[in-house]
């Protein structure tokens, strides 16, 4: 079973993507609504997420600099990460894929459709 | 359709009815910033504050079928991101935005 943690400070965002991977993947979810929250939630030995679906924008402590704060813990570095982003800008994508983060995606995501462009980039089969 | 999308296409209507207020006061914040422009009064807070506004409906509208919506809250947020967005385009995709996600208003 799949579990993806997923961050982002909107709460429609988490609750849309969370409804959308539970009910067309099976997957379950826990959310978190900022960076720290997420990285505390990541290090839960119990619950140890298969993906981290991140957005690049937060307050406080954004997409990217969760991501380098996950790095630095062994036990959870290798969680895959997926930027959340609705910067459109190529720069931007660049500059988002050269973090070393396992994919980024767009926002607006179509929710019928984002767990499959989550196994893609995940390059998961089942 | 499958199950699993009949069910998920009915959760986001629901979820639609649960932010529409949000969706509303992020478009008022649009309206209340292309009226400052047209006074001369849209201050470095204001303007950052809708562009904003404009780029959390442009990475929402979409999930919920809106599609053009997302499209117009984009034009929206560039528009912002000038140090002097011209007021009278901006009222106008406003009204724009408004017509594509609430029709019926």
């Amino acid at each position: 079973m799949r579990l993806i943690l997923i961050i982002d400070d909107e709460d429609d965002i988490r609750e849309v993507a969370a409804l959308a991977l539970e009910t067309t993947a099976g997957w379950e979810t826990i959310t978190a609504c900022s960076g720290p929250d997420g990285i505390r939630a990541a290090a839960d030995p119990k619950r140890r997420p298969s993906a981290i679906l991140m957005d690049v924008m937060m307050p406080g402590m954004d997409g990217p600099t969760a991501f380098r704060e996950l790095q630095l813990k062994p036990e959870i570095a290798d969680i895959p990460v997926l930027l959340l982003t609705a910067k459109v800008q190529g720069v931007d994508q660049r500059r988002f894929a050269g973090l070393g983060v396992a994919g980024v995606l767009f926002k607006p995501f179509d929710p019928l459709t984002l767990a499959a462009q989550i196994s893609a980039a995940l390059g998961w089969k089942d | 359709m499958g199950d699993a999308e009949e069910k998920t296409t009915a959760l986001l209507a629901a979820l639609w009815v649960k932010v529409r207020p949000m969706v509303e006061e992020r478009l008022a914040l649009l309206d209340a910033a292309a009226a400052a422009a047209a006074s001369g009064a849209l201050g470095e807070a204001q303007r950052t504050e809708a562009c904003g506004a404009a780029h959390k409906l442009a990475g929402s509208l979409g999930m919920y079928g809106y599609d053009e919506g997302t499209a117009v809250a984009r034009k929206i947020e560039a528009l912002l991101g000038e140090a002097a967005p011209d007021a009278g385009r901006l009222r106008a995709l406003n009204a724009e935005l408004r017509r594509v996600v609430f029709p019926e208003s």
